[in-house]
């Protein structure tokens, strides 16, 4: 374990771009946060998580897969230097495990690993939230965290990349393992209540406990922005379509939303979910229920970005203490 | 990775968001503004979508000039020599109204300010207009009637501090989905909602009163609820002593409205008129919204003062939450009728017959002699076609074939013209008619500004690089002008324009690129020290005193009667944008709404024996189309609604050209209909 000020922190990360293609938190022009190149704007760690869909570094919004001209497939060209993606959080980073298993799984998404394979994951945790927030940390699940005491950052590997990195700093910045003590029991205190409302939520919804009507009077609010979709890191739909360019075929692939009727119509010709508020369940059924029978796990890990970004408020949590509040075992 | 802050190109909320564009210069995604006070992280399905298009296969990428039957590749310089050889030589012929320019609201204030500065500085003509006159012209006549400014008079957080907001007209939640969710979130916090509206739209559905009036009986319902008012001593008598004139009139008036005769006409009950009217009058802060189901009616000026009345007598005007306004549909609808692209104004809304103007703007762009005569409007400058008054028409980004009321009448004046030159970003059903297509920039590959539904003006940002040989709309309009002789439309770039229309323009004098580079600034901004102003009228109005401009009742001008038993209702959907030649290249937004639908209700689908989806042929004595059928309770018995951005079943066949008499808007909203089953 090593400890870094602010300045040592940048120092080390620009250190990386030799090796990586670094990204992270930056400040937009109009002070939106995001992940982007160092020399794209100010080095923006503090503030809490990031409103982007964290995940969207290895599955974008909007990509190529494959090119044809010619007679002649083009596959995505390998990376030039693998990613490192700093400033995702605990919750984040649970995200991501969850989506490179969903990836890995029956059949491997090679577009997606293109870019994941061999890229450096780091954490921020700690007091680096907004308005000096504490941030879950995560323990684990990433190859290097990052966590604030305030005024510097305890940086803790956790593979071997991550400990042959950490071992580049001034061995002069090491601390004691019982510096993180105190922090680690602020860590552990977070997040319980809602961890736990999931959980009661997940398991109303499984014993199928939740009328129709409460689906139809959630969906009466929703205006189908599919924000929740776009801003989800677990949400992994997306739409595959060729576009056409003179003598050429681009084959695209693209963000899609459960909550767009198009979405299941297109698959069998007629959507079984033809109505605003089957769409509604749908979604929250498949991370309170759906995942948990698949995949053995809720597949929402309390990032709290639906409920951020939900223009009239549906997000998961809002969801969940209603489901909670209305329907639960009493 | 490049991120390059820009505003949405859809409709007049004014979202703001990065393009993210790739090494390759290509779009790949979008990511919202948690900054911007309107935006704040979030957008709608169209928002999302927005960067998709751009680099569609479809896209004009070379100039086109039609040789014989076919549109055929030239050089530039050959089209745009054509384009101002044919204009001047049919202005020789014909005088110089003969030829008419049409500008857009999808373009920047920019774009617009040279192309109402080409027609009257270069061609000497006020025949400027573009597609406001048929979504908003009655609000920009109604509210500067009785206000003095014909623009939303409050902002949009304004809806979070209203007491009650009444909607009319104005399926907010898919037409301005971040006002739409708004407004949902404030009644969640207990604001009231009134929702007047024929429609069942899903504000209905979570509004206190859902209303639903006959089509086109708007001002009758106001009337009455205007006599509820003053019966019950509701009135605002303070506001009304202090800030207003011609009250007596009004009560003269509305006095011939009491709820049992009103409903009658409206289809209502006079419980609900009394009710809607204690419920906006009690509460300490009403808002009204509206949108095209208030201005597209053969009397959509009296419906917009109808509301402006019912505004004043209860002194809902210039406080905070409270305010009439008007939903701009376009992204800058309301900078293309700020920048004067309308045949009675220059810039600012000041008026070309006034000579003192007139000798300011010789001035400054160094001419003499600028056009004194009122020009043509969009809609009457069409049947000017047909009588050979027209002979020349340039069209900046409108899609007059889908956008226009009776489209076989649109395409008959169309095909008389001596010669049409279309400048767009992809083929049309107008662009087949033209002599001359100029391929231009998408939103993502230029530079300007939007004004947005509430008088913000934001910043448009060049993104990528032009696709193919296009370019930017304002770079061709001073190409044009240079070609034409006169050389005062010489500029390096948008931001030197926008320093023109400062200098030009009361209204946007404050406003500079560098003010409005994180956040846009809200007219009237009169100096450069000007915060901005986001309510109107607070403690004057524009005009001096509030005008009370009673109205009375007229139905619309076509109703159903034994050959057309119902009554068609035209607008949009949530996932296409007008003519749809940006969203239906949108695979999202195809893939949602890929057919022409006219929504019917069960009970007229029972009597018709059709089934949800089946292919029925809608009829008017306009023409027939084919198009699925919706069967829904949205729309109520006896009423049909289609939305129009279908070439292949367009709405817009069947809808008939009548006019309101003083904004010369057509009546989108009423015209009798017939449908039946297709096979």
């Amino acid at each position: 374990m090593r400890i870094l000020t602010p300045s040592e922190l940048e120092a080390f990360l620009r250190s990386l771009e030799e090796e990586y293609d670094v990204r992270v938190p930056i400040a937009l022009p109009d002070g939106t946060r995001t992940l982007g190149r160092m020399r794209e704007g100010p080095l923006a760690i503090e503030g809490g998580p990031l409103l982007m869909k964290p995940t969207s570094i290895f599955f974008p919004h909007h990509e190529t897969e494959l090119e044809y001209e010619e007679g002649i497939v083009l596959m995505q060209a390998p990376l030039s230097r693998p990613l490192c993606v700093v400033g995702l959080t605990a919750r984040d980073a649970e995200c991501l495990s969850f989506v490179d298993e969903f990836f890995q799984s029956n059949y491997r998404d090679d577009i997606y690993f293109n870019k994941r394979n061999g890229a450096l994951i780091v954490v921020l945790s700690g007091r680096c939230g907004e308005d000096g927030e504490f941030l879950k940390i995560a323990g684990g699940k990433c190859d290097i965290e990052l966590i604030s005491e305030g005024a510097e950052f305890i940086m803790v590997p956790y593979t071997q990349t991550g400990r042959d990195l950490s071992a580049r700093i001034d061995p002069g910045k090491e601390v004691a393992k019982d510096r993180l003590a105190a922090l680690e029991r602020e860590s552990s205190a977070l997040g319980t209540e809602e961890e736990e409302l999931l959980r009661r939520a997940s398991q109303i919804v499984l014993e199928d406990r939740v009328p129709e009507e409460f689906w139809l009077e959630i969906s009466r609010r929703c205006i189908a922005c599919t924000a929740c979709n776009l801003f989800c890191p677990t949400c992994t739909c997306f739409e595959v379509y060729d576009r056409r360019p003179k003598m050429r075929i681009e084959r695209q692939r693209l963000w899609d939303s459960c909550q767009l009727d198009g979405f299941m119509r297109e698959a069998s010709g007629h959507n079984p979910m033809g109505s605003e508020a089957l769409r509604t369940r749908r979604r929250i059924h498949h991370k309170l229920a759906a995942d948990v029978v698949r995949w053995g796990r809720i597949s929402c890990f309390l990032c709290g970005r639906c409920d951020k970004v939900c223009p009239t408020g549906i997000g998961i949590k809002a969801v969940s203490r209603e489901i909670v509040k209305r329907h639960g075992r009493w | 990775m490049k991120r390059t802050l820009t505003t949405c190109p859809y409709c007049g909320t004014g979202c703001t968001f990065y393009l993210v564009s790739n090494e390759k210069g290509r779009l790949v995604g979008i990511e919202p503004s948690t900054e911007n006070p309107v935006t704040q992280g979030q957008l709608c399905v169209k928002g999302w979508n927005a960067f998709e298009f751009v680099q569609h296969p479809d896209r004009l990428t070379e100039p086109l000039i039609r040789r014989g039957e076919g549109l055929e590749p030239a050089s530039w310089d050959e089209a745009l020599d054509l384009v101002v050889k044919s204009l001047q030589e049919i202005q020789g012929r014909y005088g110089n109204d003969s030829v008419v320019f049409f500008s857009s609201a999808k373009a920047t204030n920019e774009e617009n300010y040279l192309l109402m500065k080409l027609a009257r500085a270069v061609f000497g003509t006020n025949n400027v207009d573009h597609c406001a006159r048929l979504c908003h012209s009655s609000t920009v006549v109604g509210l500067a009637a009785t206000f003095g400014s014909g623009a939303m008079t409050n902002t949009i957080s304004c809806v979070d501090l209203a007491d009650c907001i009444l909607v009319t007209g104005s399926n907010t939640t898919e037409q301005h989905p971040l006002i739409g969710s708004r407004i949902i979130k404030s009644s969640q916090n207990g604001a009231r909602l009134i929702v007047v509206d024929n429609r069942n739209i899903r504000l209905a559905h979570l509004a206190d009163l859902h209303i639903r009036c006959k089509n086109g009986t708007d001002v009758a319902f106001f009337n009455s609820m205007m006599h509820v008012i003053i019966q019950e001593g509701l009135e605002d008598e303070a506001f009304i002593s202090t800030r207003t004139e011609n009250y007596e009139h009004l009560q003269r008036v509305v006095a011939q409205y009491p709820p049992d005769q009103a409903a009658q006409i409206t289809g209502t009950t006079p419980q609900e008129i009394i009710q809607a009217a204690r419920m906006f009058a009690r509460a300490d802060r009403s808002m009204i919204i509206y949108s095209m189901g208030i201005t597209q009616h053969t009397h959509g000026v009296d419906n917009v003062k109808a509301l402006a009345n019912l505004a004043l007598l209860t002194g809902n005007l210039g406080r905070p939450g409270t305010g009439v306004n008007p939903l701009r549909g376009q992204n800058n609808v309301q900078g293309a009728c700020d920048m004067g692209a309308l045949p009675d104004v220059y810039t600012g809304y000041q008026r070309v017959t006034d000579a003192s103007l007139r000798r300011k703007f010789e001035a400054a762009w160094g001419v003499a002699g600028l056009p004194d005569q009122i020009g043509l409007t969009s809609t009457t400058a069409i049947d000017a076609m047909g009588d050979g008054k027209v002979k020349g028409l340039f069209i900046l980004g409108e899609n007059v074939m889908m956008s226009h009321p009776d489209q076989n009448h649109v395409q008959r004046m169309l095909q008389n013209l001596e010669f049409l030159a279309v400048q767009e970003i992809f083929p049309t059903l107008t662009t087949q008619f033209a002599h001359v297509v100029l391929p231009a920039t998408s939103f993502a590959e230029k530079d300007g500004t939007f004004t947005s539904t509430e008088r913000r003006v934001q910043r448009v940002r060049k993104a990528i690089n032009p696709i193919g040989q296009s370019r930017p709309d304002w770079e061709i309009l001073c190409e044009i002008s240079r070609r034409a002789g006169y050389p005062g439309m010489t500029y390096s770039s948008p931001q030197e324009i926008m320093e023109e229309i400062a200098r030009l323009t009361p209204l946007y004098a404050g406003i500079s690129y560098e003010r409005i580079d994180r956040v846009g600034l809200q007219w009237p901004c009169p100096d450069p020290g000007h915060p901005g102003t986001p309510i109107l009228h607070q403690g004057r109005f524009t005009r001096g005193l509030g005008l009370f401009s009673p109205v009375e009742y007229q139905p619309p001008a076509e109703l159903p009667d034994s050959e057309y038993p119902l009554l068609l209702s035209t607008g949009r959907c949530y996932f296409h944008f007008h003519g749809a030649s940006m969203t239906k290249r949108s695979r999202l937004l195809q893939r949602e709404v890929p057919l022409p639908y006219v929504e019917v209700s069960p009970e007229d689908a029972i009597e018709l024996g059709l089934l949800d989806r089946e292919w029925v042929y809608v009829s008017t004595r306009r023409g027939e189309v084919k198009a699925q059928a919706r069967i829904t309770d949205v729309v109520m018995k006896g009423v049909l609604f289609m939305p129009f951005h279908f070439e292949e079943g367009a709405a817009n066949v069947l809808t008939h050209n009548a006019l309101d008499p003083t904004s010369k808007i057509p009546e989108y909203k009423v015209c009798a209909a017939r449908i039946r089953r297709a096979r």
